[in-house]
C-alpha cells in the first residue's frame, strides 16, 4: 500500500508529493521552508 | 540456553517473564559425547553456514567448534532419519542412544529481573553490487567468507588458496566501504570495524606469505582506535599498497580467472588498471533483520540506521528507554571486539547495580487511573510505549497502571477519551491554569506554544544561552512530552483567543518516550481536520519537531510563527472564540447522569 500522496505545508502553503503509507506516521519536512506543520491533502469524495 | 529463541517478554523492571523456545535438537545433550560416529554415517551433506558455505557439514554436525555444549545437533528438514525406514543411520550407530527423532520444542518460563540484549548484528550481501561481480566472479569472495580461509580451523586449515585452482594467490585485492557509506546501495553510514580488519588481515597474509602482493583500494582508512594506527604505518612497511579510490568494474579473466580492477585513483588522479588473483570486498554491517521482532518484544527504540538506541548517548550509553534493559554489542551500533567487550561490561555493572539494589527508583511523573471514570475502552494500552497499562476489556474492569513501568509521557491521559487518566504532577489543571495565565492579557498579541521537555524546551534554552533573537511574545509551555498535549488543551488556547498555537516535540528518532510522539502527530492530524469544520484555520495550529541541539531551528519557528500570528485577524479570533465558548463552559449536564469532576486526589501538585 506504500506509495506517494499529496501534501501542503501549513506554514508556506506549497504542495507537493511525499511517500505515504496508510497507518504509519512518519517524520515529514516542507521541502521549500522545511516546516513539520505538513497536512496530508485528502481526496474529496464525490 | 543454546538453541533457543525468546517467544514473549512480559513483566517490567524486577519482574520480566521470559518465555524461552527451546528448539528440538533430536539429540540428547547430556548423554552426547560430541563422539563424530554419526557423521561418519550421515548420507545427507549441505553447506556449513559457519564456514560460509567453504565447506560442507552433515545433516547431524556440531554448529561450530567449541560449541557450547559440546553435543551435535540434528536439522530435521534435511534429516532422513524422519522415517527410520529411509535411513536411521545415525540412531543404529549412537551407542548411547541419543538420537530422537520424536524430540519436541519445548517453551520454557524464565523469571529475571533485568535483561541484556546482545543480538549482534548481520553482514552486508555485495550481489547487488553487481560491479564487483560478487558470486559472478568465484575469485571475488567477502571478508567474512575470507576470515574462514584463513582461520587454522577453517575449510583449509588456514592455507591461502583461491577457490578456482586452490592455488596461493600472487596478488590479492581489498576494496573497503562495500555496502557502506552509500547513500544509494548499502547503507550510508560507516561500519567501524572493516578498515581495522582489513589491515589485520593485510598483516596476516604478509607474516604467512611474504610474496603475496597486497592492494588496499579505500576511500579513507579509519585508524582511531588505540593503537590502530600504528597497524595500519606496520602493514604500510610490510608492503601493502594503498590506493585512495574504489573500482567501478571488475573484469575476470575467462582463462586464469585473474580479475581486472579498473579505479579512478584519486590521489595522484587519472584511471587505472590492477591485476589481482582474488578480490576481497571488505562487506559493512547492518542490523539482524529480526530486530523488529525484538523490538516489539521489549518495546525498544531504532536509530534510523536500524540498530537498537540507547535511552542517552552518553549519560545513558548502554540504557534501553525501557527500565531494565540493557545492550551490549553490535545489537546497539558496529563495534569491534575490544568496544563491544567494553560495553558488555558496563551493561553487566548497570544490570547488576539495579538488582543488588532490589528495589527500583520510578519516575515521579506517572500516570494514574480515575477506575470510576474508566470505561475499560484499552485505548491507554495501545497508546503506552511501555506496555505499563492493562485492562481487561471484555470483563469491564478499569485499566491499572505499573508504575515501574511507566515512565511518565502522558500519552495515554491525552489520548483518553472519557478523562480518565491523570497525572502525578503536569496534571490538567496546572496545564490549564497555565494557558489561562498566559492569556489573561493581550492573548491577541501572543504565540502559544506546548514544547516537550527534553527537546524543544532544551532547544529553546540552547537558543537563549547563544542568544539567537526570538520574538519576545512567545509563551512556552513545558510538557514532559508532546504526547502529553491533549486536544482540549489546543482547544482552550483558541478559546482563550489565542491568534496562533504550537506544538513542538522531539524528532522521532530522539523522543525520550520510545515512540509518544507519534501520538502528538497523529492528534495534531485529527485536530487539523476537526479545526477545519469548525471553520478555523488549520495553519493556526502549527507542528514542528526541534530536538535539543536545534536552538537556531527554535529561533526561526518562532520567527516564522510569528510572522503567521501577524496574519490572524481579530475577526478570526473573535469567531474562534464563539465557536469554542463551550470548551471554556461545557454545557449543564443531568446530575444524576453527568460525569463526577476530575479527581485531584492522585495529582500532588499545585495549579499555578
Amino acid at each position: 500500500m506504500a506509495g506517494e500522496a499529496k501534501f501542503t505545508c501549513l506554514r508556506c502553503g506549497c504542495d507537493f508529493m511525499l511517500p505515504f503509507t496508510p497507518g504509519v506516521t512518519e517524520e515529514r519536512t516542507c521541502p521549500k521552508c522545511m516546516s513539520n506543520s505538513v497536512r496530508r491533502v485528502k481526496q474529496k469524495k464525490d | 540456553m543454546a538453541y533457543s529463541e525468546v517467544e514473549n517478554v512480559a513483566g517490567y523492571v524486577g519482574n520480566f517473564t521470559v518465555t524461552v523456545r527451546k528448539k528440538a535438537r533430536y539429540v540428547d545433550v547430556k548423554e552426547c559425547t560430541a563422539c563424530g560416529d554419526c557423521i561418519d554415517v550421515c548420507p545427507v551433506t549441505a553447506p556449513d553456514e559457519f564456514e560460509e558455505g567453504l565447506s560442507t557439514r552433515k545433516a547431524i554436525y556440531q554448529p561450530f567448534p567449541q560449541a557450547v555444549p559440546s553435543a551435535f545437533v540434528l536439522n530435521i528438514d534435511e534429516c532422513l532419519g524422519n522415517n527410520p525406514i529411509a535411513c536411521g543411520k545415525c540412531l543404529e550407530v549412537c551407542d548411547k542412544d541419543c538420537i530422537d527423532y520424536d524430540d519436541k520444542d519445548k517453551l520454557v518460563d524464565i523469571d529475571v529481573g533485568t535483561i541484556i540484549v546482545t543480538t549482534g548484528m548481520a553482514v552486508y550481501d555485495p550481489t547487488e553490487l553487481d560491479e564487483f561481480g560478487y558470486t559472478r566472479y568465484e575469485n571475488v569472495i567477502t571478508s567474512m567468507e575470507f576470515e574462514r580461509l584463513i582461520n587454522s580451523g577453517g575449510p583449509t586449515q588456514g592455507h591461502l588458496i583461491r577457490l578456482t585452482d586452490l592455488k596461493e594467490p600472487k596478488t590479492v585485492a581489498f576494496i573497503q566501504c562495500v555496502g557502506s557509506r552509500s547513500e544509494n546501495k548499502g547503507n550510508p553510514y560507516c561500519s567501524n570495524i572493516c578498515c581495522m580488519n582489513t589491515v589485520k588481515d593485510c598483516l596476516l597474509i604478509k607474516d604467512h606469505y611474504p610474496d603475496v602482493k597486497l592492494k588496499v583500494f579505500y576511500i579513507d582508512i579509519r585508524a582511531f582506535g588505540k593503537g590502530f594506527e600504528d597497524l595500519f604505518q606496520r602493514s604500510k612497511e610490510k608492503g601493502a599498497v594503498y590506493i585512495r579510490g574504489i573500482p567501478g568494474e571488475i573484469e575476470e579473466d575467462p582463462e586464469t580467472k585473474s580479475l581486472k580492477l579498473y579505479v579512478e585513483n584519486t590521489t595522484e588522479g587519472g584511471t587505472e588498471c590492477h591485476e589481482a588473483d582474488m578480490v576481497i570486498l571488505s562487506v559493512g554491517v547492518h542490523p539482524r533483520e529480526d530486530s523488529s521482532a525484538i523490538q516489539k518484544l521489549l518495546t525498544l527504540q531504532r536509530s534510523q540506521d536500524g540498530f537498537f538506541l540507547e535511552a542517552h548517548p552518553k549519560l545513558k550509553p548502554v540504557d534501553a528507554a525501557t527500565q531494565g534493559v540493557f545492550f551490549a554489542g553490535c545489537a546497539e551500533g558496529p563495534k569491534d571486539i575490544k568496544d563491544s567487550v567494553t560495553q558488555a561490561g558496563a551493561a553487566a555493572a548497570r544490570a547488576n547495580r539495579l538488582m543488588m539494589q532490589g528495589k527500583v527508583s520510578v519516575e515521579a511523573i506517572t500516570s494514574t487511573i480515575i477506575p470510576e471514570l474508566c470505561k475499560a475502552c484499552g485505548i491507554c494500552v495501545n497508546v503506552c510505549p511501555y506496555h505499563a497499562i492493562s485492562c481487561d476489556t471484555e470483563a469491564k474492569t478499569p485499566a491499572t497502571v505499573v508504575e515501574a513501568a511507566c515512565s511518565g509521557c502522558g500519552a495515554c491521559s491525552a489520548e483518553c477519551p472519557f478523562g480518565a487518566i491523570t497525572m502525578k504532577h503536569f496534571t490538567d489543571k496546572q496545564i490549564e491554569s497555565q494557558i489561562d495565565a498566559m492569556l489573561e492579557v493581550d492573548p491577541q498579541d501572543k504565540v502559544l506554544a506546548f514544547a516537550c521537555n527534553w527537546c524543544s524546551y532544551s532547544g529553546g534554552d540552547l537558543a537563549g544561552t547563544n542568544r539567537f533573537q526570538y520574538p519576545p511574545n512567545v509563551r512556552l509551555i513545558r510538557t514532559m512530552c508532546s504526547g502529553r498535549v491533549d486536544k482540549k488543551f489546543v482547544l482552550r488556547a483558541f478559546a482563550r483567543g489565542a491568534p496562533i498555537v504550537l506544538l513542538s516535540g522531539c524528532h522521532f528518532a530522539d523522543c525520550h518516550y520510545i515512540n509518544a510522539v507519534h501520538w502528538t502527530q497523529r492528534r495534531v492530524e485529527k485536530l487539523w481536520d476537526q479545526l477545519e469544520k469548525k471553520g478555523i484555520r488549520p495553519d493556526r495550529l502549527q507542528l514542528e519537531w526541534i530536538s535539543a541541539a536545534e536552538g537556531q531551528k527554535f529561533a526561526t519557528v518562532m520567527r516564522a510563527v510569528e510572522e503567521l500570528r501577524q496574519k490572524v485577524t481579530p475577526e478570526e479570533v473573535e469567531h474562534t472564540k464563539r465557536v469554542l465558548k463551550d470548551v471554556l463552559e461545557p454545557p449543564k449536564k443531568d446530575p444524576a447522569k453527568g460525569k463526577p469532576a476530575e479527581s485531584e486526589s492522585a495529582a500532588s501538585g499545585v495549579a499555578v
